[in-house]
């Protein structure tokens, strides 16, 4: 009597250890933009791998591409911020102030960011000690000019992530490419992937978004070639952006300072 | 009644009278066992002026925040920052116990039982009236009773860019302790320092010793942030979650765990601050940037990580001459990288593609 539901479980256990063994592969991401005559690899920006084939995606992709997001700067001009904060973050293409050491030159000095002064005063009065002050300046800032441009992106990724995990039923993955641009999704399943940066990078004047498919194959470990991502066509280049200048920044008279 | 009737009443009537013998007994025991207990306490009373904590069922030696009249929020027992912080961590935090009124409220009696009384110990070095003393805050070596939910990734996107390491004399970085700062002319990648630094200390010896008595230097490792330090320079107060927010980063463990301060590697003889060994950290550990939670991920490095300089034709061929040793012994240990308890173990698939042979189990060998 036991027996058609033993030979279930043995052919389902079986399954189960077919699947744990079915080869996987690796991505090998090179992301090199061209920015004036400067050719480099884009360090430290998070693209993401959606499972399905471009037709699957195309709502997705078209969403990706039509969104209206307000550049940085244009971001912090309309939160009030400083032309100094905007040029601090400008320099290291920060999103926000957590990005970079905020140092004694941007507190005292020609290139002093006004934010951080009264933050580091207000720092001052709480802890009693200028020295704690400097080191925890950041949590007397205010939320907006501290971090709203980050959770803004991040409030836009969540929508899109959701989005692409609906249609694909599966998981998005992610990678941050190191300071060369060279990023590795590892342990795929085989079969056709997009990869997207979902949201548009700032390259000087233009804003570039990636959707690219590419098919991962079992075993495929990558090592040979990578996936050489560009905002320019070239020879080697598997998957070019779509470049679009920046938008241009509306304020309204009581943002500007 | 029949014959058959009358037996099964009387194995009924059998078995109720061992059972209420049974009962009988028991009820002896104990009442011998009370009594031996209570000589043994009247002796004591005679030899103290004051008759100690009789034992009970609870250790009030131990304190444990899963104990349901425990499962309040934090604030309710812990007031931060408490008073003793600029004097013990140089920055505002929870650096004590809890005053005694979180306790006595419901342990009252515990307080005032015996001339020792056991619920002391949780807090106080001595239990003593005329010494307050205190354990360190939290104590060091003891059982944890939370773990931590860090969101690695968001972290990474935020200090997405390279931080410098100067300027230690002015105060304003941030740092881990058990640290190493690179010199000048040491080459530093990446933001990935602002929290894990060369260490400079070697870690603590594992409960069993080093194996092979292989002692690794301190620069082997990388440390981690420990301590509220490194988080409550941006989460004080306005960068959720708070310093008043504890569940935002401490999760509690349905039993208490002992953290293993000794390290575990799989290639122990790794130096990460050798100079042919320091490159960006995502070099290596490849699968860092995609992970959202620590919890679970070991950052584990692929062999080709390795392999590029260390099993090349004509440069080095480590991986190989090692598989090619245990072809010759099966009981030959790979020590290049890895300590023999390691050495010992069938070498991977992964050590075989880069020699590009099929894997072979040392079982199967001669």
């Amino acid at each position: 009597m036991l027996r058609p539901f033993l030979s279930l479980a043995l052919a389902l256990v079986l399954g189960f250890a077919c699947l744990a063994q079915t080869p996987t592969g690796v991505i090998r991401l090179r992301v090199r933009v061209k920015v004036g005559e400067s050719n480099k690899g884009l360090p430290r920006k998070r693209f993401f791998l959606i499972k399905g084939s471009l037709e699957q995606h195309k709502s997705l992709i078209e969403a990706i591409e039509q969104q209206t997001l307000e550049t940085r700067d244009c971001f912090y001009k309309r939160a009030g911020a400083s032309q100094a904060l905007i040029q601090w973050l400008r320099e290291h293409d920060c999103e926000s102030v957590y990005c970079r050491e905020i140092d004694l030159n941007d507190i005292e000095g020609p290139k002093a960011v006004p934010e951080f002064q009264q933050a580091l005063a207000v720092g001052e009065k709480e802890f009693g000690s200028r020295s704690l002050a400097q080191k925890w300046l950041t949590v007397n800032l205010a939320a907006k000019i501290r971090d709203g441009f980050y959770r803004q992106r991040q409030e836009q990724l969540r929508r899109l992530i959701k989005q692409a995990e609906q249609l694909s039923g599966a998981p998005v993955l992610s990678v941050m490419g190191d300071r060369n641009g060279t990023a590795y999704f590892t342990d795929l399943e085989p079969g056709p992937y997009l990869i997207s940066s979902l949201i548009p990078v700032e390259l000087g004047n233009q804003r570039v978004t990636w959707n690219c498919p590419i098919q991962v194959k079992a075993g495929d470990l990558a090592t040979e070639r990578p996936y050489l991502v560009s905002n320019r066509a070239d020879r080697n280049v598997k998957c070019v952006g779509v470049e679009k200048p920046l938008p241009v920044c509306e304020l309204a008279p009581a943002a500007l300072r | 009644m029949d014959a058959i009737g009358y037996r099964r009443l009387i194995t009924k009537a059998r078995f109720a009278f061992a059972r209420s013998q049974r009962w009988r007994i028991a009820t002896i025991l104990l009442i011998v066992l009370c009594t031996f207990s209570n000589d043994s306490s009247g002796q004591r009373r005679r030899s103290r002026a004051r008759p100690p904590a009789p034992k009970t069922s609870i250790d009030y030696s131990k304190f444990f925040h899963t104990t349901s009249e425990h499962r309040q929020t934090c604030d309710a027992c812990h007031k931060g920052p408490t008073e003793n912080w600029k004097k013990v961590r140089g920055f505002p935090d929870l650096a004590d116990y809890p005053d005694h009124e979180a306790c006595v409220g419901c342990h009252r009696t515990q307080f005032f039982r015996g001339a020792r009384p056991e619920i002391c110990t949780v807090c106080h070095t001595k239990v003593s009236p005329r010494d307050d003393e205190r354990f360190l805050f939290r104590k060091r070596d003891a059982e944890r009773q939370f773990s931590i939910e860090f969101p690695h990734d968001k972290h990474q996107d935020v200090i997405a860019l390279f931080r410098r390491w100067e300027r230690a004399e002015t105060g304003l970085l941030q740092r881990v302790s058990l640290v190493l700062p690179p010199s000048d002319k040491q080459k530093s990648y990446n933001n990935c320092t602002i929290c894990h630094s060369t260490m400079e200390k070697v870690p603590k010896v594992p409960v069993s010793g080093w194996v092979d008595n292989f002692v690794p230097t301190a620069d082997t490792f990388k440390s981690s942030p420990l301590g509220h330090e490194a988080c409550f320079n941006c989460h004080w107060k306005a960068q959720e979650p708070i310093n008043s927010d504890c569940a935002g980063c401490h999760k509690l463990a349905t039993k208490p765990f002992l953290v293993n301060a000794a390290p575990e590697r799989i290639s122990v003889k790794f130096r990460h601050q050798r100079e042919q060994h320091i490159a960006e950290c995502t070099t290596c550990h490849i699968q860092i940037t995609k992970a959202a939670s620590l919890r679970g991920l070991k950052p584990d490095v692929p062999i080709t990580s390795c392999t590029e300089c260390h099993n090349k034709d004509g440069l080095r061929l480590d991986v190989t001459n090692e598989l090619e040793a245990l072809d010759k012994n099966r009981n030959f240990a790979c020590t290049y990288c890895h300590t023999s308890d390691k050495g010992r173990l069938d070498a991977p698939a992964s050590h075989y593609l880069i020699a590009g042979r099929e894997p072979v189990k040392r079982k199967d060998l001669k």
